[in-house]
């Protein structure tokens, strides 16, 4: 008896955890003419300074993000608290990073691959070649699919970037408000899995646009 | 020839700017010393403030100002106005934080370092002794100004700051700029403008 409760209990576990993301309301994936998308950090003569506010674990933290674009899809990036103490200073690239700094009391290996991964997702150019299906279709703006991210797209910008594991959605980043030059001046970062949000506002006089 | 001479001295030229900082001797050890004692005078102080976080990978450092208030022995108040208001005011041993209009009261056991650094600078700018058992001291001379820097000697400071340069003005003593570099040598710089000493401080400064 007990050796059967055991084995339905992995058996439950495992088809609980291997579920998969269904995008709401889809009716399925399609292919679809390769799409570049989130092409907002590409020029490497800029630097944004964003004005950052983070929540995480229910405590606050204000400060500047500054992302320097390196190269194709290389960024560093630095967050740095209101008085000047650099909390982690990192360059992400597709399948690696190298850790510059991290303040000692977040230079823990979860704590970077997460910031890395949020970043990462935030800031990499992807191309896709499938995108959702809606059942009414003149109902939905474009959603393409790359691995686990879907990207919905409204007048041939990325507004909104949602990233599933399993079954469940994990990060949600979205680009509220873009300037004249489509860059976003306005982010909202939120985790799903941790509770973590990060408003971003993009500071236009420190930057370099 | 020439040409040699001119890369010469257009590599030394950069070392040139450092060559400037050096170690008091003993009599100007003794007289800023004694220079600091006026500073035991000071019941207030209100200035404005420019910090200027500089980071290796950017080419200009992170701008933002305030205004700060300090009332002796142990009021500190410390507001950013541009290009953000936050407004911090330490007092009985907690932070009060206004973040536009958000407020919050931190009890300052949870956040150490920082008074620690808010201890440091409101004491020095009182003309307060340095605690060298959790900092070597040295005296230094920059032009004509006088600079103290402080090297953490305990581990636990040592995560955080890896020295902390104090800028004196050479004609009043009082401290022109604060410089906090970290493990990583990059440095946040506050520097220190308009100050205005002893004059009355209104008690809703440090209210929020």
């Amino acid at each position: 008896m007990n050796r059967f409760l055991t084995f339905s209990f992995f058996l439950l576990f495992f088809f609980v955890s291997c579920g998969t993301y269904r995008y709401p309301n889809a009716s399925g994936i399609r292919e679809s003419a390769p799409k570049e998308l989130n092409n907002y950090y590409l020029d490497t003569a800029q630097t944004f300074v964003y004005r950052a506010k983070l929540n995480a674990f229910k405590k606050d933290i204000n400060g500047s993000l500054m992302v320097k674009i390196l190269g194709r899809n290389e960024h560093r990036i630095a967050l740095v608290s209101d008085f000047g103490q650099t909390l982690f200073d990192v360059s992400i690239s597709p399948n690696e990073h190298e850790l510059h700094y991290a303040m000692h009391d977040l230079n823990k290996r979860m704590v970077v691959r997460e910031i890395v991964h949020i970043f990462r997702t935030m800031t990499a150019q992807r191309y896709a070649t499938s995108a959702v299906m809606f059942a009414n279709q003149q109902h939905y703006y474009p959603v393409y699919v790359v691995d686990n991210n879907y990207y919905v797209v409204k007048e041939r910008k990325v507004e909104r970037i949602q990233q599933a594991k399993g079954a469940k959605e994990y990060l949600t980043i979205v680009y509220q408000e873009w300037n004249a030059e489509d860059i976003p001046t306005s982010i909202v970062i939120e985790h799903k899995k941790y509770p973590i949000t990060i408003d971003l506002t993009l500071d236009v006089n420190q930057s370099t646009l | 020839m020439r040409n040699k001479l001119l890369y010469f001295l257009v590599f030394l030229l950069p070392y040139g700017g450092w060559a400037q900082t050096r170690e008091m001797t003993a009599s100007e050890q003794a007289s800023f010393q004694k220079s600091l004692q006026q500073l035991v005078e000071i019941k207030t102080i209100s200035a404005d403030f420019v910090q200027y976080k500089h980071l290796s990978f950017m080419k200009k450092p992170v701008e933002s100002s305030g205004k700060l208030y300090l009332e002796h022995p142990d009021k500190l108040s410390w507001a950013y106005t541009a290009p953000f208001q936050y407004k911090m005011v330490f007092k009985d041993h907690k932070i009060f934080i206004d973040d536009q209009g958000k407020k919050q009261t931190i009890d300052i056991g949870n956040s150490r370092q920082f008074e620690k650094i808010s201890t440091l600078v409101s004491s020095s700018m009182h003309g307060g002794k340095y605690d060298e058992k959790e900092f070597a001291v040295s005296y230094l001379k920059q032009g004509n100004a006088d600079m103290v820097r402080l090297t953490p000697k305990l581990v636990g400071a040592k995560k955080y700051i890896k020295e902390i340069v104090l800028l004196f003005s050479p004609t009043d003593k009082h401290i022109e700029e604060v410089k906090l570099v970290e493990p990583s040598n990059d440095y946040t710089r506050f520097v220190i403008k308009n100050r205005k000493v002893n004059t009355t401080i209104n008690e809703s400064i440090f209210n929020l």
